[in-house]
């Protein structure tokens, strides 16, 4: 068995692929594409939330705000400029696999090639006996409870939620009973993108920052949407979870014979359900 | 009845025509070896590509095509490396091993369509990264094989030595590009062309008309695999070094890049043009010396050609239209579909 803080490192990062993992469900259910450029908008959640923390010294949480509002904002820019003048699937997913050339490329020319560490901005641990935790690991998960917790309400028991869900079942139906899809699939991607760059913003103290790390959130987080059921937010929960323990409790007892785990893992579940764990049938 | 010559369809062809022998007489113009170690490259991308953009043609959307890369040239060089082949058979058999490891995972993995279809492919490039990174006693992990070119060839009369310049390498890849290109225009003349594309056009229907969805499918993923593994062969004695994070990937995101940027409607000139347009245009930038100005132009003239090209048809689709609404000044203009 490996030790709690193993187990509990998992959770951080099921957290992180989560909260990266709606985003991308609510922007693939309502504007039916896959956006390649999530993890770019973590990325950049994680800088918003350093230079207003080191450079303009505003609280963590109100920075936090501050990186979901701005980075949403430039997800709604991506989406008005450049995604709704490209028609088809395949450019849109083309292009958005070139915006992350360019978000990559203009990080590292406004903030730097180098590594960046935030200092703990939450010091301080919880001793639970045998082992301790340090209060922002503990900021990260409940922060990824009260996320949840919004998007369920949201989606259950407000208008907009109605909408959205109504619009991932049927567009056009949804248009004739007086949804703007336009103005509705403007909102979700505005969510999306914030949410992503919350993602970024939460684990930032925790991790290194540099233009280069959304990648691999980028990539788990589309795996546990694929294997979860690609719109279903049940699916990204659970994906999250899968990935984000085989990548530390595995990695733990077979080093980097995991990752070939959680590839093989992951082509296993397609190949017997190709519409994912929750997802609904294609057929 | 006098012989018509339909000059709006020779003169294009007779340009195209020129460029190609342009291409080839490069080494007699000059002799500069950057130069054609970019031309060497993105012909290596562009035979890549082709097998990108016939799989596409198949209706699946592969993200692992770089893997078939690693595969040829792993094959290649740990054949040549650690148990001193000869560069000529180890560059067959890299092409055959990759079309076998092709035709083995797209039996299995191949029926799954769609954007599972790329996942699935995303993963077993990841996977092939991971094992080329972790099989120290073979692959020589993250350090790399160091591959070499191939030997001279005598000739008698004249000999051919890989090592003083790049030239014969240089042909070699033009020969590589020109069968792939000549046997990927054929399919997509053919029978055989025509079924992908109906096959990816309107699956239900085509079922329905008696074509085993599987059987196209796994053939073009087969006959891509095969010239990708060459491509990869060539690709890694010719930076005579192979570790495993050259062909992960972030590389198959190029190979996607380039196709669709140069054009998915043909087989052939798309993929050569995106290539070499791309290859070109990203290591020219790499010259400038400020970190991360590469990136940005790079993603800026992706999602700028996506924007305003023709209902994104790609670079290759300028070429008719240049002939016809500058040169010939025809007020219409019907896209033909599919073919060529």
């Amino acid at each position: 068995m490996p030790p709690a803080g193993i187990w509990i490192d998992g959770l951080i990062q099921s957290c992180a692929y989560m909260t990266m993992a709606f985003g991308m469900v609510l922007v693939f259910s309502i504007l039916g594409i896959l956006n390649w450029t999530h993890g770019q908008f973590y990325m950049l959640g994680a800088f918003v939330v350093y230079y207003a923390i080191t450079a303009v010294g505003i609280p963590f949480p109100l920075s936090l705000l501050v990186a979901g509002l701005l980075v949403a904002g430039l997800g709604m820019l991506v989406k008005k400029i450049i995604i709704d003048n490209i028609t088809g699937e395949l450019y849109v997913g083309a292009t958005t696999m070139g915006l992350i050339f360019f978000f990559e490329g203009a990080a590292s020319m406004v903030f730097g090639m180098q590594d960046k560490g935030l200092a703990m901005v939450l010091p301080g641990v919880l001793n639970l006996g045998s082992f301790s935790v340090s209060y922002q690991k503990i900021a990260v998960v409940s922060f990824t409870l009260v996320i949840m917790i919004i998007l369920y309400i949201m989606l259950n028991y407000t208008k907009i939620g109605l909408a959205i869900r109504a619009t991932a079942q049927q567009p056009d139906a949804a248009s004739l009973y007086g949804v703007s899809v336009e103005r509705l699939s403007l909102i979700v991607m505005g969510i999306g993108c914030g949410l992503a760059a919350l993602a970024g913003g939460i684990i930032a103290p925790l991790y290194t920052i540099s233009p280069f790390i959304g990648g691999i959130p980028m990539l788990m987080s589309l795996l546990a949407i694929v294997i979860g059921g690609i719109g279903s937010l049940t699916g990204a929960i659970v994906g999250g979870l899968i990935l984000g323990f085989i990548n530390c409790v595995l990695a733990y007892n077979l080093s980097y014979f995991s990752e070939v785990v959680l590839f093989v893992l992951v082509i296993i579940i397609l190949l017997v359900r190709p519409q994912g764990l929750f997802g609904a049938s294609l057929k | 009845m006098m012989t018509y010559i339909d000059y709006k369809n020779v003169v294009p062809k007779a340009v195209i025509g020129l460029v190609i022998l342009m291409v080839v007489l490069v080494p007699v113009i000059t002799r500069n070896e950057s130069t054609l170690s970019i031309l060497i490259l993105s012909g290596i991308w562009a035979v890549a590509v082709m097998g990108f953009t016939l799989v596409l043609r198949a209706g699946q959307f592969s993200l692992g095509q770089a893997a078939f890369m690693a595969i040829g040239g792993y094959t290649s060089a740990i054949l040549t490396v650690q148990m001193g082949w000869s560069f000529w058979p180890a560059f067959l058999l890299a092409g055959l091993v990759s079309g076998i490891v092709a035709l083995l995972v797209g039996m299995v993995v191949l029926r799954v369509g769609g954007i599972y279809f790329s996942i699935i492919t995303l993963a077993l490039c990841e996977v092939v990264r991971i094992i080329a990174q972790q099989w120290e006693s073979v692959t020589r992990g993250t350090r790399g094989l160091i591959t070499s070119q191939p030997n001279p060839i005598n000739l008698g009369f004249y000999e051919i030595n890989f090592f003083a310049s790049s030239v014969p390498y240089f042909y070699l890849t033009i020969g590589l590009v020109a069968l792939t290109g000549l046997i990927f225009w054929r399919i997509g003349e053919s029978r055989l062309g025509r079924s992908f594309a109906g096959v990816a056009l309107n699956r239900v229907l085509a079922e329905h008309q008696g074509m085993y969805l599987m059987k196209y499918r796994v053939i073009a993923f087969t006959v891509a695999g095969v010239f990708t593994g060459l491509a990869g062969t060539l690709y890694a004695h010719f930076l005579t070094v192979l570790t495993p994070t050259m062909l992960g990937l972030w590389q198959s995101i190029q190979i996607m890049i380039m196709s669709i940027v140069g054009g998915i409607g043909s087989l052939v000139g798309g993929p050569i043009i995106g290539s070499v347009l791309l290859y070109t245009f990203g290591s020219y930038l790499t010259r400038l010396e400020i970190y991360g100005i590469q990136q940005l132009l790079f993603g800026a003239v992706v999602v700028l050609v996506l924007l305003f090209l023709p209902k994104g048809t790609g670079l290759v689709d300028l070429w008719g239209r240049f002939w016809t609404k500058v040169v010939w000044r025809e007020k219409e203009f019907e896209f033909d579909e599919g073919e060529e």
